[in-house]
């Protein structure tokens, strides 16, 4: 009986009945060019089948067949466009997982993160990358936009490839501000209520316009819910729509662009003909592909286990209380900082909306049909003048410009600030010896003696409020709201209940301008157990 | 039969029919998305009953206010600072017109003092000093008949004046309509 079985045929029928399978799921690539592919080995049958599967699988048919081996050099593009779709990925794919705990509205959203943060695996992770995700998607859509400019990939045919390029920073920076409100922290919601106020001051339209945005007139369960449907529906709908255009332009009309080395002035022919060759999808492109796919998760991965990077969350949104310092997520800095030069409407809206159109006309204004650096002085310089113009305004946009905080809101606020860890809050319980610490007094580096241990991180932190109050009240440069004249300072620690502690910052001056005594002052309450992130 | 004299003869109409049926239905198309956009929008709109921000809000009555110079009254429902100066009565939105923070009442100085930044206003709402680029925004202030409902005095940018206003009259503040605040120089 086993003699009349031939292995032999009955191997090779089960072979061939794989394979076959096989070249379905893979549109038409066998288990030998698979092998052949994973190698990097020539193609083993004719026609080259990897060009077949480009018509026939719906994933592959918009991807490009080739590139020319010139527009592959890595320091041509950096791979700026690819970590930008990437990014958008890893946002898409986080934000669908975080959905399933999250709740948009005032009451749960914060108890759902605080819930996410600590009462679910990997959540923290999981947000964290969806925030740092959020991020770098802003910095490479930058990024990448600056390389185009500088390697004047945007001329002629590629104009369009640029106008829609365009829309999809909008829609990233929309994304990326949308996401911002849904924690409902302080940090959130003050954020985006200064955001929001910039809208108001559109002309004619302006107070609709927030009306529609917020669903109030100030931001609430109506705003939450239309930010989150704009952040998970709206907004992803019109980038996946938007995406598809502009890579189909550059995959399938125009490929990326050759470094203008390669055709611009007196290029030997076998150099241009290299810089033309092919260089095939399947294997390289893929192969590199998926390289940087796994480069791109490991960094995010580093970045948040090794480098310990975390998603902000402060305290609670209160629509009441508006904390000290406040400002707008750092890619609207440029805005705030271009809101203090001037009034609102000129300065919040109309500027801005002459320099989205004047990034749209970009090809257009262009004339010079140069696309080399040197060929092209004045945009270049240009270009660079608008990054360092977008750099110094987003330094004003920082509350440390131009907005003068009185001296001792901002003695006491840097050192216990509102939200946030800072120096008071890093002296270990034990070190806070109840007592009466008064500046000028209490000599400094000797504040709690009847212990062994002694309290070197109390001395560090009073030592600190000591003379900065000392410098305020001396030093006859600073202008009239920088001076404490003839200052009371103390910082008060009483044992308040068990393990509870009251620490008391108080400052009291003549005010020079009303000539009164004005005092300003702090509570903060310790706990043993409390662990300040 | 393309080339029959028939055919080459007969006038090319500028409008044929199927040309026109397609025209009538992408009209039709457009007057629709239209539609559609202007449902969308008024859809889209937050509408406001009485004693909700953004709709009319009680103030209560003219002899419930606080006396004329006195401490402006907080009103958290109408997110306002009733104010009732010599010159009659301001409703004071109580967002900073810098950054949108929010300000307070100073009983020592007698003045609104922003928390954030330092702006500084006057009762009545205009601007003394800091970086607010212009006074502080006011809400539409109305004095009502309690009996009939009637309207008997309406202040838009202005105070409202208090002299020939019975005691009993309701004082209305409608949340929904702001008037921005003067800008200064």
């Amino acid at each position: 009986m086993l003699k009349s079985l031939n292995f032999n045929d009955l191997r090779q029928k089960a072979v061939r009945a794989i394979d076959n399978r096989v070249r379905i799921i893979t549109a038409g690539l066998g288990l030998d060019e698979l092998r052949a592919v994973m190698r990097g080995d020539p193609p083993t049958e004719k026609p080259n089948p990897r060009y077949r599967v480009h018509t026939t699988s719906f994933l592959f048919h918009i991807r490009p067949r080739y590139y020319e081996k010139g527009s592959t050099i890595f320091t041509h593009t950096f791979r700026l466009g690819f970590f930008t779709s990437f990014f958008f990925f890893v946002e898409l794919i986080t934000g669908l997982i975080l959905m399933i705990y999250y709740t948009p509205s005032p009451e749960a959203a914060y108890q759902s993160i605080l819930e996410l943060e600590s009462n679910v695996f990997f959540g923290k992770l999981l947000r964290d990358m969806h925030r740092l995700g959020a991020e770098a998607m802003v910095i490479f859509t930058a990024l990448h936009m600056l390389r185009t400019y500088l390697t004047g990939s945007y001329k002629k045919e590629r104009s369009f490839t640029w106008f829609t390029g365009v829309i999809l920073l909008g829609i990233t920076l929309g994304l990326s501000f949308s996401g911002y409100l849904l924690p409902w922290d302080q940090l959130a919601y003050w954020a985006v209520t200064i955001g929001t106020s910039m809208a108001e001051a559109a002309p004619l339209l302006g107070q609709q316009l927030n009306l529609l945005l917020r669903g109030a007139p100030d931001i609430g369960a109506g705003g939450l819910l239309r930010f989150y449907l704009a952040h998970v529906v709206l907004l992803p709908l019109g980038a996946i729509l938007v995406i598809s255009i502009h890579y189909y332009k550059v995959s399938r009309e125009h490929g990326i662009s050759l470094p203008a080395r390669f055709e611009e002035g007196n290029v030997p022919p076998e150099v241009k003909k290299n810089a033309k060759s092919r260089v095939d999808f399947i294997p390289d492109l893929l192969t590199h592909e998926v390289f940087l796919t796994t480069l791109g998760l490991l960094a995010l991965l580093v970045a948040i286990i090794s480098f310990g990077y975390s998603a902000p969350l402060e305290h609670h949104a209160n629509p009441q209380q508006t904390p000290l310092d406040t400002k707008a997520p750092w890619y609207f800095w440029w805005l705030q900082g271009m809101l203090k030069l001037g009034d609102k409407t000129l300065m919040g809206i109309i500027l801005p909306t002459i320099i989205v159109l004047l990034l749209i006309a970009v090809p257009y204004l262009d004339r010079n049909p140069h696309r080399s650096l040197f060929k092209r002085p004045i945009a270049v310089s240009l270009g660079l003048l608008s990054v360092m113009t977008l750099v110094v305004l987003s330094y004003m946009g920082l509350p440390v410009y131009g907005i003068e905080t009185p001296a001792a809101t901002r003695i006491i606020q840097d050192i216990a600030p509102e939200e946030g860890q800072g120096p008071l809050y890093e002296i270990p319980f034990d070190q806070l010896q109840p007592g009466v610490y008064t500046v000028s007094e209490t000599p400094p580096d000797e504040l709690c003696p009847t212990i062994d241990f002694g309290c070197p991180k109390l001395t560090e932190v009073f030592l600190e409020f000591n003379n900065r109050v000392i410098e305020a009240a001396t030093n006859p440069n600073l202008s009239e709201e920088q001076r404490l004249p003839n200052p009371e300072a103390v910082m008060v620690i009483e044992d308040w209940q068990q393990d509870l502690r009251k620490v008391t910052l108080r400052i009291a001056w003549d005010d020079p301008r009303t000539n009164q005594r004005t005092s300003y002052e702090k509570l903060v309450f310790m706990h043993r157990d409390h662990i300040r992130e | 039969m393309s080339n029959s004299p028939e055919q080459a003869t007969q006038k090319r109409v500028p409008v044929n029919r199927r040309e026109f049926l397609n025209l009538a239905w992408l009209a039709s198309l457009g007057f629709f998305t239209l539609n559609i956009a202007g449902v969308t929008y008024l859809f889209s709109m937050p509408r406001f009953k009485e004693g909700e921000f953004g709709g009319v809000v009680n103030a209560g009555s003219v002899s419930e206010l606080p006396a004329p110079g006195s401490a402006p009254l907080n009103l958290p429902v109408a997110k306002t600072w009733l104010s009732n100066t010599e010159a009659g009565v301001v409703a004071l939105y109580k967002v900073c017109t810098h950054l949108g923070c929010l300000y307070n009442w100073n009983n020592q100085q007698q003045k609104f003092i922003c928390p954030c930044h330092g702006s500084q206003f006057e009762a009545d709402g205009s601007y003394i000093k800091g970086p607010a680029p212009r006074s502080l925004d006011r809400f539409v202030v109305r004095a009502i008949d309690p009996n009939t409902g009637e309207v008997l005095a309406e202040a838009v940018d202005s105070p409202l004046p208090l002299e020939n206003i019975p005691a009993n009259a309701i004082i209305q503040i409608d949340t929904g309509k702001k008037v921005t605040g003067v800008t200064h120089t």
